[in-house]
């Protein structure tokens, strides 16, 4: 318990530290620091429309990092979560305009099953390559990701082009107003009610039912879990899928939701932001919905910005990365300290070598 | 033991005391190797052999006491004194980096003058070459180090350790990884080095090895120096077989040796397995060809030096190992395709040999450690949710029968002692259902009260019907607790005895001498 409240305090400030840090580097750079500040508080909160904009930016971060969170509790590193994020919205897109006569309920219901198997089959690559051979996932999820990227590029640019799109960037068609689950402000209740509804399923998943208990074993100690006879490998699969279908669907939830299309490289760091919601939010749920809503807040106060102040938003980028560096930099060396516990997760065959 | 250093002494300790927090590895070591000769330095796992070593070679300071190296005094733990006084040692585990050429590993690694910063591969390699020109599979200079037979990186070790023109080599367990042939050719250069004037000390465990290259033996038993030097000529292998396993305490003095076929303690076979071999493992030889039988109401004892099957056994048994060829039948029905957990439901639970890294997750907390087995194999359930509360409650109730001390079943089991620890996995794994345990040093580390618990409770198991195979290194407690015993030597299962049982004759099985 102490230890708890310790580690959700030394994250408060260490977030503190970011903002000092960020706050001196705009000061010796000749900005208002005061300016900056208030053009923040407004973008994400106060403004009008701020904070929908702010619960708009933090649902697919939410949604990804509790993908992410599930993989790290198996003991891995998916940081992929932008590709699955990807192809699961263009899976949910190409379902959508395929059937785009169907029953709204029904459409939407196949397309985010689609989206969710698209983003489980892209973690599931690397997951069984992890598993069978010992890959490192932490190169193989992220070459996927480019791998997702480009492909997103490739529909977007080529087959799923809307040819009488007049924009500078290559887009798709927009779905039916019907399937729509937002308006363009990307907030809603119904959306609220799914996160929601999510979040607490992926909740009891993790810690009230034998999967989630398997998995926080076998991440643990793969050894220990490997003589009490659980099956590592079909674990460790099992999380990579939830983890990359978790991303899938939030890139359906971001179809259906504010995008209602797709563009070419439309929120292009949301997949690694977060990473870092998972780590600020210490890999809890309740510490991830609040982790997400102020990187959303962030997100939208750097969108925001440019209208008030004469502050480049890359300053705000900086705060991002700031916080990123600080708290992984806490989280890596807390590893490290635990470190007799990680116990190589030896490949399943532990063939000699010739 | 006198105090004025003399000339022949290549290598001198004296009182050297080494400990590991508790652990007292070397307990008031004297000792002085004659220069030019091959001494073997012999002893149980744990006897301190190792840590003899690393204390020469100055890689460890002693507590107290004194070491010199070629008359010249090493101050504690300074490596490089010791090998600037002609001193170098031969790791169990290979140094050199796999993914380097031959020329570049040396290079690197061997403490020899000259170089320079910017190199080009050409040079290196004529400026190795003389070293591995008499090398049996002489290796190209310019092949990897990891492409290499085990034998050769064997050699290449060496004349690392060579290089800088040492006078005494240290070599700890260098056989351990070899085949008996390249044992032979690894002896055959230690001895062409001796009669070179390098003064040899090797760590062994096979009296036939010992026999088969030293000139002198050393004995070390619990960090003590028990036996030695002696000159191998005039030693006889009985007494020396004697001293590494203590003989202080004969039980009996009757043998029974028999290679037979086993009487079965009960009606029902817990465990059978027919012609089994396994692949070699990483950590040690694969087993070859066992039978093994465990009856209900039977303790049967697996003794032997570290390293020849014990584990690989065990993980067969567990269904961690596939069989490359044999049988295995759990209450004589055929077991060889059952998972791991299919295994457990089966009745078969386990004591691993590491209880910190197999048998629990020290991170994980108590409740969950205690509540695995709840988690594995397919079992039908009425509801997809479980009751946390529920398992806390099972686990704590579990937790205090069987006397574990703890402050919370929320603390991680890493907190605990090492014997709190193992009662724990007892708690788990002999609770319900136990027909076939495996306990593997369940009382390694342990003190006097853990130790006597975990013995009570592995009899008490076979009084009520469970077959129980237990594998450790100590003699007292196999002889203590078995109604049979086998010992394995090289994968194979070398003998099988009855009680009242012969230390003597035990310590030969083991270590494979012929008298």
């Amino acid at each position: 318990m102490i230890g708890q409240i310790g580690r959700i305090v030394s994250t408060v400030i260490l977030v503190a530290v970011s903002f000092v840090v960020t706050s001196l580097v705009l000061w010796v750079s000749g900005y208002s620091v005061t300016d900056v500040l208030s053009g923040t508080v407004q973008g994400a909160l106060t403004a009008t429309g701020a904070f929908t904009s702010t619960i708009r930016w933090a649902i697919p971060l939410f949604l990804i990092a509790l993908g992410v969170m599930v993989a790290f509790r198996a003991g891995f590193f998916n940081i992929g979560g932008q590709g699955q994020f990807y192809v699961g919205a263009c899976a949910a897109l190409a379902m959508a305009l395929w059937w785009r006569t169907g029953p709204a309920l029904l459409v939407i219901a196949v397309s985010v099953v689609a989206a969710a198997a698209a983003g489980a089959a892209w973690s599931l690559i690397p997951g069984w390559l992890r598993v069978r051979f010992g890959t490192d996932e932490v190169l193989t999820t992220l070459m996927m990701s480019f791998i997702g990227t480009l492909l997103l590029q490739y529909l977007t640019g080529g087959p799923m082009r809307n040819p009488e799109g007049t924009g500078t960037t290559a887009s798709t068609e927009r779905i039916p107003d019907a399937f729509r689950l937002t308006d363009s402000s990307g907030v809603s209740f119904r959306l609220l009610a799914i996160v929601a509804v999510t979040a607490v399923v992926i909740w009891l998943l993790m810690e009230r039912t034998r999967f989630g208990l398997s998995v926080e074993l076998a991440g643990r100690n793969p050894l220990m879990a490997r003589w009490q006879g659980l099956n590592v490998s079909r674990v460790g699969l099992a999380a990579f899928a939830v983890s990359g279908g978790l991303a899938g669907f939030a890139g359906a939830m971001e179809v259906f939701g504010p995008a209602g299309r797709l563009v070419t490289g439309f929120s292009p760091t949301v997949g690694f932001d977060a990473i870092v919601v998972v780590m600020v939010g210490l890999l809890s749920v309740s510490g991830m919905a609040l982790s997400a809503v102020f990187f959303g807040g962030l997100q939208a106060a750097i969108l925001f910005l440019p209208i008030v102040t004469d502050v480049p938003p890359p300053a705000l980028v900086f705060l991002n990365g700031m916080v990123a560096l600080l708290v992984t930099a806490r989280f890596r060396s807390r590893r490290r300290r635990s470190a007799p516990e990680s116990v190589a997760p030896e490949p399943e065959a532990g063939e000699q070598e010739a | 033991m006198t105090d004025a250093p003399s000339s022949a002494g290549a290598v001198r300790c004296r009182g050297v005391s080494v400990s590991f927090g508790p652990v007292r590895a070397l307990r008031d070591v004297s000792l002085e190797l004659e220069a030019g000769r091959i001494h073997a330095l012999v002893g149980q796992n744990g006897a301190g052999k190792t840590t003899l070593g690393r204390a020469l070679a100055g890689l460890q300071a002693p507590d107290s006491g004194r070491v010199w190296v070629a008359d010249r005094e090493i101050p504690g733990g300074n490596v490089r004194a010791a090998a600037a006084a002609g001193l170098a040692m031969v790791h169990q585990h290979f140094s050199l980096p796999p993914s380097f050429t031959v020329a570049e590993a040396l290079e690197l690694t061997a403490a020899r003058p000259g170089g320079t910063a910017v190199y080009r591969r050409s040079d290196l390699e004529k400026r190795w070459r003389e070293y591995v020109a008499d090398l049996d599979g002489s290796p190209a200079l310019s092949s990897r180090i990891r492409e290499l037979p085990l034998e050769v990186r064997q050699s290449l070790e060496i004349v690392r350790a060579l290089a800088s023109r040492a006078s005494v080599l240290l070599l700890d367990e260098p056989t351990a990884l070899l085949t008996p042939s390249a044992i032979d050719a690894l002896f055959e250069r230690l001895r062409g080095l001796r009669d070179e004037g390098v003064t040899v000390l090797v760590v062994l465990h096979k009296l036939r090895e010992v026999e088969a290259v030293a000139d002198t033996v050393t004995v070390l038993r619990d960090g003590q120096l028990v036996f030695g030097p002696a000159e191998m000529a005039e030693t006889d292998l009985g007494r020396l077989s004697d001293a590494i396993v203590g003989a202080a305490d004969h039980r009996a003095e009757a043998v029974q040796m028999d290679e037979g076929v086993s009487r079965p303690g009960g009606d029902v076979v817990h465990l059978e397995l027919e012609n089994v071999s396994t692949p070699d493992s990483e950590m040690e030889v694969g087993l070859n060809e066992i039978n093994l039988r465990v009856a209900a109401e039977e303790i049967v004892g697996v003794a032997g030096v570290e390293g020849n099957g014990q584990r690989s056994l065990v993980s067969a048994i567990a269904g961690l190992t596939g069989l490359t060829t044999g049988e295995i039948r759990f209450g004589g029905a055929d077991a060889a395709q059952d998972s791991p957990a299919r295994r457990r439901q089966r009745g078969l639970r386990l004591v691993p040999f590491d209880r910190h890294t197999e048998g629990v997750s020290s991170s994980a907390p108590l409740w969950l450690n205690q509540s695995v087995r709840r988690l594995v194999g397919r079992r039908r359930a009425r509801h997809p949710l479980i009751s946390v509360r529920n398992f806390r409650e099972a686990s704590k109730a579990a937790l205090d029968r069987w006397r574990v001390r703890y402050q919370s079943v929320a603390q991680p089991a890493g907190s605990l002692s090492g014997g709190n620890i193992q009662r724990l996995i007892l708690s788990r794994e002999l609770a319900d259902g136990a027909e076939l345990v495996v306990a593997a040093q369940p009382t390694r580390g342990l003190d006097f009260a853990a130790t006597g618990f975990v013995r009570e409770s592995l009899s008490g198991l076979r009084d009520i019907g469970a077959g129980v195979l237990l594998v450790s290194s100590d003699l007292d407690e196999l002889f203590e607790l078995s109604d049979r015993l086998v010992v394995m030597l090289g994968g194979r299962i070398a003998a099988e005895f009855h009680p009242p049982y012969d230390r003597r004759a035990v310590g030969d099985a083991m270590t494979g001498a012929v008298r």
